[in-house]
């Protein structure tokens, strides 16, 4: 049970702390390893371990935003900003991380969940449907529109900015 | 290619899932328009810098957390009773099922109700048409006057639910009958006017023998059963007396 924590305690805490904001974070990862651990004796092997993990992953961050009627707005504040390190890889602009975590957390709770999905965690778009129980094509499209989202709010990147 | 269509094919194609001839028709464009280049640079500098943003480490305090949650569900189970526990278990068994299971309960409700509506219409009768026995209305139907009056055998009946003063109603009836029957008696013939005579002075005797209350009443009860076979047949023969239920 352990080693399957510390397998996936990274992914759950960063994926809830990037859709539901620092402060709750804990909260929900708790409750996310309670409910695999709990499950695992269901868990059918319809999809990969993975999966089904960031599916309730998902499930819960968002149930939690609908919970605390926050689905719309979750300010990032300076103390969100703190916890988040500098980005390993240098880019051309280099307060892009701060200004995208910025972003982010001002974006609809949908938007949020499919940018962290597919960008941040890099699963692929059929990785993605499952987890968010919708087409291929829904989730391409909600990708799309959230980049386009992300690109208002951000402005000119790299050297134009 | 437009703007327009480049544009809404942006995050595809800098995902690699455009297909040769339409990447290739994309790159061409970006290639002179210095406004979609711009934001083909804008989100592939944000898809760069989402993916590089560093994993999170969780606090310490999580594992723990973790674990004092599972103890606690773990006590809140023991203390569960065993029926909600099994069904616990079937439900979270069931319920990747639920639509399936949903539309199902949908369709046999429907079922039910439309056998329903067809049963309730066959019982209907047709207009003009006189019900069945077997499928007479259960609502209560007016009868004649002469039909919802008491028949012969229902008089001892009512007379015993009387209870107030019982052997006077049983006198009073059987007095009724004799009178009814000395106006039929002078037509009968000689054999059934003696055995009449002989049958109500052995009535007579044994009201006078028996003792008030249950014993006269029965003696009654036998007298009226006689009478009233008289009144019905309108005649009193030998035969019929000494096949009387009840008769002394």
């Amino acid at each position: 049970m352990e080693m399957l924590y510390h397998q996936f305690k990274r992914r759950v805490f960063g994926m809830a702390h990037r859709i539901v904001g620092a402060n709750d974070a804990e909260e929900v990862a708790q409750e996310v390893f309670v409910r695999v651990f709990r499950g695992l004796a269901a868990f059918r092997g319809d999809s990969a371990l993975s999966t089904w993990i960031y599916r309730l992953t998902v499930n819960a961050s968002l149930s939690h935003l609908a919970r605390r009627g926050r689905r719309q707005e979750v300010q990032a504040n300076d103390e969100v900003l703190a916890d988040v390190a500098a980005p390993p890889v240098a880019t051309r602009d280099p307060g892009l991380a701060n200004r995208i975590e910025v972003a982010l957390h001002a974006l609809p709770a949908g938007y949020r969940a499919i940018l962290v999905l597919h960008d941040v965690e890099g699963l692929s778009h059929e990785e993605c449907a499952t987890i968010l129980e919708c087409r291929v094509g829904t989730c391409k499209s909600q990708l799309h529109k959230a980049r386009a989202r992300m690109r208002e709010l951000l402005g000119p990147i790299g050297e134009r900015s | 290619m437009k703007c327009d269509d480049v544009r809404s094919k942006l995050t595809a194609y800098l995902d690699g899932e455009l297909e040769d001839t339409r990447g290739s028709a994309v790159r061409g464009h970006l290639r002179g328009c210095d406004a979609c280049r711009a934001m083909a640079s804008d989100e592939a500098e944000l898809r760069d810098g989402l993916r590089a943003l560093p994993p999170l480490d969780p606090p310490n305090a999580l594992w723990s957390g973790i674990q004092a949650r599972l103890a606690a569900e773990e006590v809140a189970d023991s203390e569960r009773p065993g029926w909600r526990r099994a069904l616990t278990r079937v439900a979270a068994r069931w319920r990747p099922m639920a639509p399936q299971l949903a539309l199902g309960t949908m369709a046999l409700a429907i079922a039910v109700l439309v056998l329903a509506v067809r049963y309730r219409d066959s019982r209907q009768p047709e207009p003009g048409t006189a019900p069945l026995a077997g499928n007479a209305p259960t609502a209560p139907v007016q009868q004649p006057l002469a039909m919802m009056a008491p028949m012969p055998g229902d008089v001892i009946a009512e007379l015993a639910s009387d209870r107030a003063d019982r052997t006077a109603t049983y006198q009073h009836v059987a007095d009724a009958l004799v009178e009814d029957a000395m106006t039929a008696r002078a037509n009968w013939p000689d054999d059934h006017k003696q055995a009449f005579d002989t049958k109500l002075a052995a009535f007579k005797a044994e009201l006078a023998a028996a003792p008030e209350g249950r014993g006269r009443d029965k003696v009654y009860r036998s007298m009226i059963r006689y009478l009233q076979n008289a009144a019905i047949r309108d005649e009193v023969s030998a035969t019929s007396l000494a096949g009387t239920r009840g008769a002394p």
